[in-house]
């Protein structure tokens, strides 16, 4: 029993093991002593920085030892430091430390920035040292670690530098001073901040540096910092005014927009579109009326900003501002109102328009009702179907767009109506355009309403009805549409005719069509019938996916004594090329007799033979494809052929 | 790792702006005198750029910079001899002189004084070494992507960028595309309902260690700058197997893989839609060649490369409670239902940069953050490094965006920055 027992224990153990070490080597797919081993052997470099990169992942302190050396090496000191940077522990920061005294150049300067990247506070008072390096990539590099690291030590030598190191390491300086303050910022030393932007501010540093420091200088102010900016905002000096326009985005507070709001009005007009957009950019709630007050009254292109910036900032409020400048004279004025009332957020806005709607006259009435359309405002479909009636024509222009957009079936009567009223062309166009777009909205419902246009005696009303009759489709709207092909009349004929060809609607549904088209084909008694119905017919086969290519390639085949012009014989190509069989190849062979569409065919004969057809043997496709290789004039298909070919043999 | 920041409201600042940004069917109206683009412009109102990093992809949008009207280019430079003469001929046939100069150390067409904004194309190895050495010499930066190899860059690429006030543009030009920009809005504006899941397709999901290749005789100076080509990345030999800029170290450690080179614009575009420009996921997960991450939000990103609607490159789609939308470089849509789409504006198809320099002059004018700021890629980055350490790691990873470290994973933090081979720092 004890041996059981223990035995059981024994089992529980070794399956804990294993899972753990199975675990464990999921995690760690190398050996930490492996890699160590590469590094001391003999090994070459390639394999010894592979293993440094491995060892950032999976190293411990016990790797240090190993990295050290490589330090010194200039083809690997870059490898191993990938990997100390890494290494979590004193000993990485102790080995880069040490390695400080040892090294110089440029493998001294990987050192120093590794330090920076690891914030060795311990490396501080070598660093300090070697600020006065001789070496100005050396001081430099020094600089910008010390900010990094930060502290009063750090700071203080910094500042002590800035006065007296050599040009060439100054601008690294001045970076460090920068780096540092950001540091006592963040941790709320804010009079110390101030003071090391202060310094650079002053400082003989390229140009930059006092930019970042006039940033820093004026963002750790906050509120007090608003005197700073203001004067960027006035310089003459371009890039202190951008300073200015970026803080002016970023520097907090109420007071701040309202002071910037009254130097909205000082400044010149060049740059008060600039410290507008920067204001728009504040997101304080004291901005919006700003903006609203700039887009009612002022110069036109302020007012145009303002007007844009509308739609981000603006909301219900800004209607009336922007129905204002909508009903203006001025184009570009409008325009961009328009722009932004129909972007404004909020279905508040939807509301406030909807309760305008009613009670609009003129120019307000023709922005209201676009605006419904363009923001899709079901609701307003009552007051637009009212203005269809209205006495001015852009009135009733902009609801038969709207309803071109919002409009459903039960609209389809009234614009019906409006069309048999009005022989005005443009007004027919827009009519025409809203009776196609509803009757590819609301489809089959329409037909009772489209109908009676098709018994109408004014050609062109007769036209519309048909063409939006098909957009619908199905068997209704194709019997108007043959039935037009037998009217008295020639221009309606010939619309039909035109319509049948493209009948692109519910393919294959609308199968009847192909019968339709077949009947042109072979009795149309006017040549251009004759070529629609062809090309339609041929594309109703080409897209028809209830035929096998097979039947496809037979009914051509039955049609080819009808197709004589090589434009439709390139049409019936193009249909046998998309339906690979032994019996198309073979079509084409034939087809390929007419100079006309000789390269047509071979382009097709290549893209079938490229296929593995049944009933097309491996010798019969390399034939066809010699054929082409040798005769044909297009480059790219001789090219095609053979590259083909080739991949046969 | 963990960032002491300024204590200023940053985030209240990204918010406004960048709200600016995704109203993009209506462009910012700033007036042609604040700008300098209207008519002819002035010498003295250009903004005199210079070019760094000049291939393929640089020329392409170096191109887009010099058909704006208010920007004159007046240096290049390259680390490949004939990659400079290649744009030094773009650039003085559209200046009609020859006096655009030539570098091969971008450390002296920096200290120009003269130079207001650079393009940096380099590979990504030096993207955000070169992007802090121009800011901190004063330029303003447009920064082809992936912009970072790490996380810790890329929290230094946002504090760099804020410290020194430049106006920074990530190469993500997505985020000024129109029918990006739309599926956005819906997404931010609540047309979707209340947003559930974002997915990206970041092409070629898959990482793995970077190398060490047998060398080669190292070409002269004028030709290759070998020194200067592998800049801050870790010593190798020469061979010109590593010349293909694009590809080296883009990842950082984690060579390879689209979490960088798509999901910067896939990824970034989902940040945006989920209002995340100043955070990241906080949970990333491997899960059957797929990676899928969660925001504090609730809102998961689901990074896969199959299962797409035909809708071009580098597509996403933004589902919510109540519908969806889906979108691609072919600018098309596929959505739940045809009414979201009714307002998608002008479809521009192949996702060209000129509209996102266009911001990016702008702002350099009014100093307003780009669409793509400093700020915001350095969290797409983040998301996309972070995916890519659960991809390497093969495991579930935490992140904390406030801390920004991976929580109760020492491997996963290590992972988080690489040193810089001497003498670079950022």
């Amino acid at each position: 029993m004890i041996i059981k027992k223990r035995y059981l224990c024994w089992c529980i153990a070794l399956l804990i093991a294993t899972l753990w070490t199975g675990a464990f080597a999921q995690n760690h797919p190398y050996k930490e002593s492996d890699l160590i081993s590469v590094l001391q052997s003999d090994a070459a470099k390639g394999d010894k920085a592979i293993t440094c990169k491995r060892l950032a992942i999976y190293g411990t302190e016990k790797s240090v030892p190993a990295l050290a050396p490589l330090l010194s090496d200039k083809e690997l000191a870059s490898w191993a430091r990938i990997a100390l940077e890494a290494i979590p522990g004193t000993s990485a920061d102790t080995a880069l430390r040490n390695a400080l005294g040892n090294l110089q150049g440029r493998l001294l300067v990987g050192v120093i920035n590794s330090i920076a990247v690891r914030r060795d506070v311990g490396a501080v008072d070598t660093l300090l040292q070697k600020l006065d390096d001789v070496n100005a990539s050396v001081a430099s590099a020094a600089a910008v670690a010390l900010g990094h690291i930060g502290g009063e030590k750090a700071a203080k030598a910094l500042t002590k530098s800035l006065a007296n190191a050599p040009v060439g390491v100054r601008s690294a300086v001045a970076e460090g001073c920068i780096l540092c303050a950001e540091r006592f910022l963040a941790h709320n030393r804010t009079a110390e901040a101030v003071k090391l932007y202060d310094t650079v501010r002053k400082a003989d540093v390229p140009d930059q540096r006092h930019l970042e420091a006039i940033r820093g200088a004026i963002l750790a102010r906050q509120s007090a910092g608003l005197l700073l900016l203001i004067e960027q905002l006035r310089s003459e000096d371009k890039k202190r005014l951008g300073i200015g326009l970026r803080t002016a985005r970023e520097l907090p507070g109420r007071n701040v927009t309202e002071a910037l709001a009254v130097e909205l009005n000082r400044l010149n007009p060049d740059r008060r579109s600039l410290l507008l957009l920067a204001l728009a950019d504040r997101s304080d709630s004291a901005v919006l009326p700003i903006v609203q007050k700039t887009a009612q009254s002022g110069p036109k292109e302020l007012r145009i900003t303002a007007i844009n910036i509308l739609i981000r900032l603006g909301d219900v409020s800004c209607v009336p501002v922007l129905l204002e400048a909508a009903t203006e004279d001025d184009a570009e004025l409008k325009q961009a109102a328009m722009e932004t009332l129909v972007r404004l957020p909020g279905k508040d806005v939807e509301a406030d328009i909807l309760a305008r709607l009613p009670q609009a006259k003129g120019k307000l009435q023709q922005v209201l009702i676009e605006l419904a359309g363009q923001r899709q405002i079901n609701k307003a479909l009552p007051a637009v179907v009212l203005s269809l009636h209205n006495n001015d024509a852009e009135i009733r222009g902009a609801a038969v767009r709207t309803i071109s957009i919002i409009g459903q079936d039960q609209q389809t009567p009234d614009l019906v109506k409006m069309l048999e009223n009005t022989q005005n062309s443009s007004e027919r166009a827009g009519i025409r355009k809203a009776l196609l777009a509803i009757s590819g909205r609301c489809g089959a419902k329409c037909i009772p309403h489209l109908k009676p246009l098709t018994q109408s005696r004014d050609n062109e009303l007769h036209m519309i009805g048909l063409h939006a009759l098909a957009i619908v489709g199905g068997s209704d709207a194709l019997a108007a549409v043959k039935s037009a092909i037998e009217n008295a009349e020639p221009p309606v004929q010939d619309e039909a005719v035109r319509i049948l060809s493209n009948w692109p609607y519910n393919w294959p549904q609308d199968s009847e069509a192909g019968q339709a088209l077949l009947m042109l084909v072979t009795s149309a008694k006017k040549m251009p019938h004759h070529v629609l119905g062809l090309r339609g017919y041929l594309q109703y086969i080409r897209g028809n996916k209830k035929l096998s290519n097979e039947r496809k390639v037979a009914k051509i085949k039955d049609m080819l004594s009808h197709i004589k012009r090589p434009e439709e014989k390139k049409q019936a190509i193009a249909v046998l090329g998309e339906a690979p069989s032994a019996s198309a190849l073979e079509l084409l062979t034939t087809l390929a007799e007419d100079p006309a569409v000789v390269e047509e065919a071979y382009s097709a004969m290549v893209r079938i033979a490229g296929k593995d057809i049944s009933g097309v043997s491996r010798d019969q496709r390399r034939e066809v494809l010699q054929t082409v290789a040798e005769k044909s004039r297009n480059d790219g298909t001789r090219q095609r052929a053979r590259k083909t070919l080739s991949k046969l043999r | 790792m963990c960032k002491e920041r300024m204590g200023l409201n940053r985030r209240r600042f990204l918010k406004t702006a960048v709200q600016a940004g995704v109203c993009l069917s209506v462009p910012q109206f700033i007036p042609g005198t604040a700008l300098g683009k209207s008519g002819s412009v002035a010498p003295s109102e250009r903004i005199r750029l210079g070019a760094i990093g000049i291939g393929n992809r640089g020329r392409y949008v170096l191109g887009c910079f010099l058909r704006e009207p208010d920007l004159r280019c007046v240096a290049v430079c390259d680390v490949r001899g004939d990659n400079r003469r290649r744009a030094k001929d773009q650039v003085d046939t559209i200046n009609g002189d020859k006096q655009c100069a030539t570098y091969i150390d971008m450390r002296d067409l920096l200290a120009r004084d003269d130079i207001d904004a650079v393009l940096i194309a380099t590979g990504p190895n030096w993207h955000v070494t070169a992007a802090t050495m121009a800011a901190k010499a004063g330029k303003d930066v447009y920064c082809e992507k992936p912009c970072t190899k790490n996380i810790a860059q890329s929290l230094t690429l946002a504090d760099v960028f804020r410290r020194t006030a430049r106006v920074f543009q990530a190469g993500t030009q997505r985020r000024s595309l129109p029918n990006f920009a739309y599926a956005i809005e819906l997404a931010r504006t609540g047309k979707l309902g209340k947003l559930q899941t974002l997915h990206a397709h970041p092409g070629g999901l898959g990482t793995k260690m970077s190398g060490w290749v047998a060398p080669e005789p190292e070409p002269p100076r004028e030709k290759v700058d070998w020194d200067m080509y592998l800049g801050p990345a870790a010593w190798r030999p020469y061979t010109r197997k590593l010349m293909n800029a694009f590809h080296f170290e883009k990842g950082g450690g984690l060579v390879g893989g689209g979490c960088l080179e798509w999901g910067s614009h896939c990824v970034d575009l989902c940040q945006l839609a989920n209002d995340a420009d100043d955070t990241a996921p906080v949970e990333y997960e491997p899960v059957n060649g797929q990676l899928h991450a969660r925001y504090a939000n609730g809102v998961k990103l689901i990074m896969r490369n199959d299962g797409w609607l035909p809708l071009g490159s580098c597509p996403v789609r933004f589902e919510g409670e109540t519908g969806w939308v889906e979108t691609g470089d072919d600018a098309e849509f596929g959505a739940s239902s045809q009414s979201l789409l009714l307002r998608r504006g002008t479809k521009i198809p192949g996702y060209p940069a000129d509209f996102h320099v266009r911001d990016f002059l702008d702002c350099v004018k009014t100093r307003a953050l780009t669409r793509a700021n400093a700020d915001a890629a350095c969290w797409a980055h983040i998301a996309c490094h972070a995916a890519n350490i659960a991809l390497f790691l093969n495991r579930k990873v935490k992140y904390d965006p406030k801390k920004n470290e991976f929580i109760g994973d020492e491997q996963a933090n290590r992972l988080r920055s690489e040193a810089l081979r001497e003498p670079w720092r950022i």
